[in-house]
């Protein structure tokens, strides 16, 4: 099984160093929820999904749309619903309130599809490497990289525990609450028994390969920032200069409307 | 310094075991040795390995005893990575060592840990990935590997810290025959640049590349020599619980010169007038077909089977298959060809995506697990995949329970199936504190109590031990002979030679040969295109004028004249 949302490929977003990358996102959010108004959450999805064609992400996107439409239309009807505004359209929903749904909608699905866009386009290691540089510490980005690494072994190990219990007779779709607790038992000792061991494993097998050995270590992929690179350190500070601006400006609010 | 590894009177007991792992070992390996350990389940060669890095006693913790004296440096005190960088260590378990996204990131990990620079980083990436043969998938998440490229990828991973010393810890347990050899085609290539290398293995075959094979028994070294020496001892190896090999097996039996190899086996043998007498064969055939003609009516049909997984890769197409009430199948073929994906179908576990399934004529499609498992019982390769309770009887009555049996049917279920598998008497233990063949058999134990027809066995005797296998193997054959219908998946040949009545060999998602054992394991190339290769004994009865199948086979059928 495959819980990775990577995708091989030597796109400009591939190549780009991860630093300003993940400036780039954290700008992209910002800017995302800096206004109520839908034509800025809008217009990045418009960037965002232009960034994916570039950057062949869609399988990545596409393993995630239900979410992101889920998420999009729910947010985008409940506001609409929700809200009140000054200018009736359909019952409840006025212009406004509609409007600010759609804001909303766009804000969530713009940030979740350009944060999906990223891992699409940068390694685990990548990130972490690039996070070492910001400052964090070796062992806490080697830690976080790979928790990452050893989702999909636990996936899949889960999954064969649940088909050996299963072929076994174990339901555990029958029955009320209670019992269906009492039935995850099979499932739970088994899967951490398993994690258990394999951590153990883990760590022999990491002290064999000298983790920790130098108070120093090297880096095999070396990061350095060439022109694209500061050009989307470029972008990304307009982007934040952006949400300073709207929000200081009042600009994107949407007259008429109470929440 | 003389000596790459030298071990005086070593004795270490586990923190809280009550004997000792290992006991009074004396063993000197020369640089540039090629040394390897063979022993059964428990006779302390991972521990053996581990000291050789400084795991014992650095990481697991215990009372070590004598001295370890690696490259002439003492090793007492030393940390585990001031050692790990002389001696590298690879691991049976392949999933466990590697922790990177892609193959080159995973071979520079070692490196990068060494603080070693980057340039000299990428130079020992690219040596270290030809070594292993891996040139060319660079960037493929190790992941999507098979299990042979896995293991090769953790000894580049290991080698690009330039170790002087290489050990392994039976490190081709999980691979299919090819895959092994493609381990020990790298380990000679390594030794001839004169690392030197300790390999513990239970399997001899490849042992026979070795300068010197170590035994190791309950802690000691119980005799150690060249591998004509050592190996051609085949009924005392095998007496240990270590795998004989069928070509020194066959020569001893028959009070020949001793043969290592399946050429020399064929030589001897030849020499000495033997033959494969054409009369036995023709008897050993007929009882073959007998107990064809006497299998009961289809209990398993499988048409036109095609699964195609959601990302639409096809693991398997147009699959025909027919089992017969009674019969023992082996179900072989390399990793990743879509065995697992197959027998899953037969109890419900998969649903087909084209063609169809049906089990005692009635089709799978819209049956549960639940209703299937009432007559097909699935034995999973891992028992530590499913033991869950406290007790060895709570774990064997989780079955029959599920199906929602009375407590007193319960009870009789579990004792019969504890008596089936040898435990009966220790319903109160816990399983988790028995050895991985005990637990094995509790697994067994717990879907015999739901009385399957037939009983789907994944690699049963993957991580046991010779003595250990047969036991288990003997096992299924007494289920067999009481009635139940046996479909095996393995890829241990010899297994697949002395217990399957028929063997049904897959390749690529579809099936490649299917047919009575003894005719499927004598078409050697093409069982070699499916990466499998027979048993010694079949390869040198297959020269000598017909396949016979076991050592008992041989000795009956095999005459002078």
């Amino acid at each position: 099984m495959d819980v990775y949302l990577y995708v091989e490929g030597n796109s400009p977003l591939h190549r780009l160093d991860p630093r300003p990358k993940m400036l780039l996102v954290v700008g992209l959010i910002f800017l995302a929820v800096a206004a109520e108004h839908p034509l800025v959450p809008g217009a990045l999805l418009g960037l965002v999904l232009a960034a994916a064609q570039v950057a062949g992400a869609w399988p990545a996107l596409r393993r995630v749309r239900t979410i992101l439409l889920t998420i999009g239309g729910f947010s985008t009807v409940a506001w609409a619903l929700l809200a009140r505004g000054t200018t009736p359209l359909l019952g409840p929903v006025t212009v406004e309130s509609l409007l600010y749904g759609l804001g909303t909608g766009l804000k969530l699905v713009a940030t979740i599809a350009g944060s999906v866009v990223f891992l699409a386009t940068t390694k685990n290691e990548e990130l972490a490497a690039g996070l070492i540089r910001l400052g964090l510490p070796y062992p806490v980005a080697f830690a976080f990289s790979t928790a990452l690494r050893l989702v999909p072994t636990f996936v899949g190990t889960g999954a064969t525990i649940i088909q050996a219990q299963k072929s076994r007779g174990l339901d555990v779709e029958s029955g009320h609450l209670l019992e269906r607790m009492r039935k995850h038992i099979p499932l739970v000792v088994p899967i951490f028994a398993g994690a258990i061991r394999s951590a153990n494993r883990l760590a022999m097998a990491l002290e064999s390969k000298g983790f920790g050995a130098r108070p120093r270590r090297t880096y095999y992929l070396e990061l350095r920032m060439g022109p694209g690179d500061w050009a989307a350190v470029a972008v990304a500070a307009l982007m934040f200069l952006g949400f300073l601006l709207i929000r200081l400006t009042g600009w994107g609010e949407i007259p008429g409307l109470h929440r | 310094m003389s000596t790459a590894i030298d071990l005086r009177g070593v004795r270490f007991t586990y923190r809280g075991a009550a004997r000792p792992a290992l006991d009074g070992v004396d063993l000197t390996v020369a640089p540039g040795e090629f040394v390897v350990l063979v022993g059964p389940s428990g006779a302390g060669k991972s521990t053996l390995c581990y000291i050789l890095n400084g795991l014992v006693p650095q990481f697991l913790r215990g009372r070590l005893e004598g001295s370890v004296t690696i490259l002439g440096e003492p090793a007492a005190g030393r940390k585990v990575s001031a050692l790990a960088e002389k001696v590298g260590l690879v691991f049976q378990d392949f999933e466990s060592q590697l922790f990177s996204t892609n193959v080159e990131l995973e071979v520079a990990f070692a490196p990068e840990n060494f603080g070693v620079d980057p340039a000299e980083i990428r130079r020992r990436v690219r040596e270290c990935l030809a070594t292993v043969g891996l040139t060319g998938l660079e960037h493929r998440e190790p992941a999507t590997l098979s299990g042979g490229q896995k293991q090769r990828l953790a000894i580049a991973s290991v080698l690009s810290m330039e170790p002087r010393i290489l050990v392994m810890d039976e490190p081709t347990t999980d691979l299919d025959p090819l895959g092994k050899e493609a381990v020990f085609a790298v380990a000679r290539r390594l030794r001839e640049r004169g690392l030197t290398l300790v390999i513990a293995e239970h399997e001899t075959e490849e042992a026979a590349a070795a300068d010197r094979v170590v035994v190791l028994h309950e802690g000691r070294v119980v005799a150690q020599g060249t591998p004509r020496e050592v190996l051609t001892r085949a009924d005392w190896l095998e007496e240990l619980g270590v795998q004989p090999l069928g070509a020194a097996q066959i020569t001893a039996r028959l009070g020949l010169p001793p043969a290592l190899t399946v050429e020399e086996a064929v030589e001897v043998l030849r020499e000495a007038g033997y033959r494969v007498d054409p009369a036995a064969l023709v008897e050993l055939r007929e009882r073959d077909r007998r107990r064809a003609a006497a299998l009961g009516e289809p209990v398993i049909e499988v048409r036109d089977l095609e699964h195609r997984y959601p990302n639409g890769v096809a693991a398997l197409q147009g699959v025909n298959l027919t089992i017969r009430r009674g019969e023992f199948v082996a179900l072989v073929g390399q990793n990743g060809s879509g065995k697992t994906t197959l027998v899953k179908h037969l109890n419900g576990l998969l649903q087909p995506t084209g063609g169809e399934v049906r089990v005692a004529g009635v089709p799978t499609a819209g049956q549960s697990v639940l209703q299937l498992g009432r007559r097909v019982g699935y034995v999973f390769q891992n028992p530590d995949h499913q033991i869950f309770a406290e007790t060895v009887y709570d774990e064997v009555a989780f079955g029959p329970r599920n199906h929602g049996l009375p407590e007193p049917e319960v009870q009789a279920r579990v004792e019969e199936a504890l008596a089936a598998v040898g435990l009966t008497g220790r319903e109160e233990e816990d399983p988790f504190a028995m050895t991985r063949g005990e637990r094995q058999r509790v697994a067994v134990a717990s879907v015999l109590a739901t009385r399957p027809e037939v009983i789907i066995l994944d690699e049963p005797t993957t991580g046991l031990d010779y003595r250990e296998q047969r036991q288990m193997m003997e096992l299924v054959r007494r289920l067999n002979e009481q009635g139940h219908t046996i479909l095996c998946v393995t890829h241990t040949m010899w297994v697949v030679a002395e217990y399957a009545h028929r063997t049904v060999v897959m390749r690529d998602g579809r099936i490649w040969m299917d047919g009575p054992t003894r005719e499927v394991l004598a078409r050697e190339e093409e069982l070699t295109a499916a990466s499998l290769k027979p048993p010694q004994l079949v390869r040198i009865t297959g020269r000598l004028g017909g396949t016979l199948l076991s050592l008992e086979e041989c000795l009956h059928a095999l005459r002078k004249g």
